[in-house]
């Protein structure tokens, strides 16, 4: 922390008077948008720095301003830059980052629609979540706005890209797919086989979860922190926690922090086992699907055991966890996970070694390395395209530092990479399950939180979650309450990532690309 | 080859006997319930229930509202009188939303509700042979869409009961709808419902499709899948298991 001061105050002499240190690794530095973009491309240039979050908050009732928050990860150092731009009530704009950032290129187009906050500059001026089916000039971020207000539908507007040349045509798909699952537009333009341009229009499960969290009360806003996204219900509900712990100051008693490791742990390796299903059923391997299926089964089956909720919910609590679910598993859960191990290694073994189906994955999908940094894609997907990047390794949260695991990497970025990625991953969960039920130390599942927990102050809570990276950023209110919810889900920077990976590919390998990203409609659309 | 010839004799058939034989319900978590003559109305778990799913009818006896109830357990947990115990009820899907409700729904509601036409036996004998379903996402977290896809896994294997998941709603006899019902995908679930071809039933999954759920005051929700279109089962849950989920269908087609 000390030489990224030096380093920032050397170079900006004057601008940089206005710092404090919160939670101990995360820098606040007030910025006038004067200097904003010279201070982040400082940051993302000369610290390799990264923008993990862009957020605006609406602070008129405390301070007369809105506020955008420009969260940077120096990732190497284990570091939050956050930058903290005031805004006039009357004049809300802001200089876009988008041109020199791509990271920035949704975050500035969200704000624009939530806050009615302008970003000059911005190469795209569409709106993003409303579909042009909302009145104009209501801003449903803004405090003004009660969450119970629903304004009637506009027609939808239908604004997406044209690629125009001979023989070019468009194929829409959705928002209802042929499969079982959420929903969501890509619109494709092909000339022949191979798509050109995708372009996906989501938010269409957009509920409006951000504002409703707005007033409710710290212990309520966990349930709403677990629906977030299904597959992902600790995950969310652990980052959460962990932002108010921040804030009420308060220290994970050792058994919960274990606990914590094994519940996420096996919600990864649940995951990633869908996940594996999914690639084998979208290239028509049905027996290795099935296999896939029967081991995420079992999965489903020692959550169950372990906690009543095959979805891994109603167990965190901010402070620990709700029950002591582990105690009397000491000895079913390692042989259920052995069990697991035993089976994967057998049938990753078969299909590995099957010439037609690593035909199919290898080469399809390519991100590129160099895009995959671009747009701070995260997770097994930018791993899977040489981002060393895990924040379990890089900031580690609950016990990890005190875990010995291999974070997986490959190079080539394509579908097989992936699930190499995923892969490993499964056999890593389990040998850090393994270590945590070992360690796991007997004593307190929870402290309480203090009586009143201090208004208006914040925190970032992270967590890897089976998606990649997961930030949420809580800002507290009076009497308990939250303020401010910011949720950054993994699927909301992998998104634009799945479009440039398919782009050059065929129309029937769409499916099978989408599959190995597997990103969450609803974490995006919140 | 031959390791895969050795797998699929290993695992011959790993289908559950569920519903001929009752599942094996030891680590299963179903329905709270409220004794009333253990409660005493202290009112904690109201003010602690994140839906406001419990209620006190007109004899002042606090119930839950199954509909609106999201399976979090928290009344379970902070009852003084411990008179609210889980128990291991999951097949509580019903024909008609009322059955689900503790006390009735509001008339501000109650007009906002489109109720379902009763389709005639004979349609729904015939449709009970053999089912055709298209799933609609209308704004779920994706839990219940998990859930539904686990109807399909070597568990449940839900073709055998001549029921299969169809690619289009042209080919639908049934529509599973998940979620709150958004403002982004009102028209799209519309639409399906339309291109449906008659007679055609609509099930409404988990405790968002069925009530709005915890995002029943989002401000692009619309609360609940019977505002938009008439359902003819509910199957409450956050998310339902897939049994539960096969219970609601075989009862929509009165198979149960």
């Amino acid at each position: 922390m000390r030489t990224l001061i030096d380093n920032l105050r050397q170079v900006f002499p004057e601008q940089f008077n206005n710092y404090s240190i919160h939670n101990v690794n995360e820098l606040h530095v007030g910025v006038d948008s004067l200097y904003l973009p010279d201070f982040s491309l400082h940051l993302h240039r000369e610290l390799e720095g990264t923008l993990v979050s862009l957020f605006a908050n609406d602070e008129r009732p405390l301070n007369g301003n809105f506020a955008l928050y420009y969260v940077w990860a120096i990732r190497k150092r284990g570091l939050f830059v956050i930058l903290n731009l005031k805004l006039e009530a009357d004049n809300p704009a802001f200089p876009s980052l988008t041109r020199q950032i791509h990271a920035a290129h949704l975050y500035e187009r969200e704000i624009k629609d939530l806050f009615g906050l302008i970003p000059l500059g911005h190469p795209d001026p569409r709106g993003l979540i409303f579909h042009g089916n909302w009145p104009k000039g209501l801003y449903p971020l803004r405090k003004y706005f009660t969450p119970k207000n629903k304004p009637g539908s506009l027609s939808a507007t239908d604004d997406f890209q044209t690629i125009a040349g001979e023989g070019v045509y468009e194929i829409p798909v959705g928002p209802v797919h042929a499969g079982i699952i959420e929903p969501g537009h890509f619109r494709f333009s092909v000339a022949g086989e191979p798509i050109i341009n995708l372009e996906a229009r989501l938010y269409y499960v957009h509920k409006g979860l951000e504002k409703q969290a707005e007033g409710m009360s710290i212990d309520h806003c966990l349930y709403l922190a677990e629906r977030i996204s299904g597959d992902e219900s600790f995950a969310n509900s652990l980052a959460y926690c962990q932002a108010v712990e921040k804030i009420a100051g308060i220290l994970l008693p050792p058994r919960a922090a274990y606990a914590r490791i094994i519940f996420a742990e096996l919600e990864r390796l649940n995951s990633h086992l869908g996940d594996l299903a999914g690639i084998c059923i979208d290239v028509a391997y049905g027996f290795a699907a099935f296999q896939f299926r029967m081991l995420r089964g079992w999965c489903f089956l020692l959550t169950e055991e372990l906690c009543h909720s095959r979805f891994l919910r109603n167990i965190n609590k901010p402070g620990g966890i709700r029950r002591d679910c582990l105690t009397g598993k000491e000895k079913r859960l390692p042989e259920a996970l052995e069990k697991i191990r035993k089976e994967l290694t057998d049938t990753v073994g078969i299909i590995k070694t099957n010439t037609l189906f690593i035909d199919r994955v290898e080469s399809t999908g390519v991100l590129t390395h160099a895009a995959a940094k671009d747009m701070n894609v995260v997770g097994p997907p930018g791993r899977a395209a040489g981002v060393d990047f895990d924040l379990r390794k890089n900031f580690p949260y609950s016990n990890y530092d005190t875990l010995s695991f291999d974070v997986p990497r490959h190079n080539n970025g394509d579908v097989n990479c992936r699930m190499n990625v995923k892969i490993e991953e499964c056999f890593a969960s389990i040998e850090i399950i393994r270590q945590a039920a070992e360690m796991l130390p007997a004593g307190e599942i929870s402290v309480p939180l203090p009586e009143t927990i201090k208004p208006y102050t914040a925190a970032l809570g992270y967590c890897e979650s089976p998606r990649g990276e997961n930030l949420h950023w809580v800002m507290t209110g009076e009497d308990n309450t939250v303020y401010r919810y910011k949720i950054r889900t993994p699927s909301f920077c992998n998104w634009p990532a799945l479009a440039l990976a398919t782009s050059g590919n065929i129309v029937p390998d769409f499916p099978l690309i989408n599959k190995s990203f597997n990103l969450s409609y609803a974490g995006n659309d919140l | 080859m031959f390791s895969m010839l050795k797998k699929i004799i290993k695992y011959r058939s790993q289908t559950l006997k569920y519903p001929k034989e009752p599942l094996d319900t030891t680590f299963v978590w179903g329905r709270p319930e409220i004794s009333s003559s253990a409660c005493t109305l202290c009112r904690k778990c109201i003010e602690g229930c994140p839906t406001q799913a419990i209620t006190v009818n007109a004899q002042n006896e606090a119930g839950i509202n199954l509909d609106e109830c999201i399976f979090c357990y928290t009344c379970a947990e902070i009852c003084p009188a411990a008179a609210i115990t889980v128990s291991k009820h999951f097949e509580l899907a019903a024909v008609d939303r009322s059955d689900l409700r503790h006390t009735a729904l509001s008339v501000e509601d109650e007009a906002l509700r489109i109720i379902a036409k009763k389709i005639d036996e004979k349609a729904k004998k015939r449709l009970g042979r053999s089912l055709q379903i298209r799933e609609v996402d209308a704004g779920s977290c994706n839990g219940c869409d998990y859930e539904i896809n686990g109807l399909n896994n070597p568990f449940n294997d839900l073709e055998r009961f001549g029921i299969h998941f169809v690619a289009s709603p042209r080919h639908a006899d049934m529509l599973l709808v998940t979620g709150p019902v958004t403002r982004n995908m009102e028209t799209a679930l519309l639409r399906t419902y339309e291109a449906a071809p008659d007679p055609k039933l609509v099930v409404a999954v988990g405790a968002c499709a069925c009530s709005g759920g915890i995002f029943k005051d989002g401000y692009a929700c619309k609360g609940g899948v019977d505002q938009t279109l008439p359902v003819d089962a509910y199957i409450p849950g956050c998310p339902p298991r897939p049994q539960a989920i096969l219970y609601g269908i075989l009862k929509a087609l009165e198979r149960t």
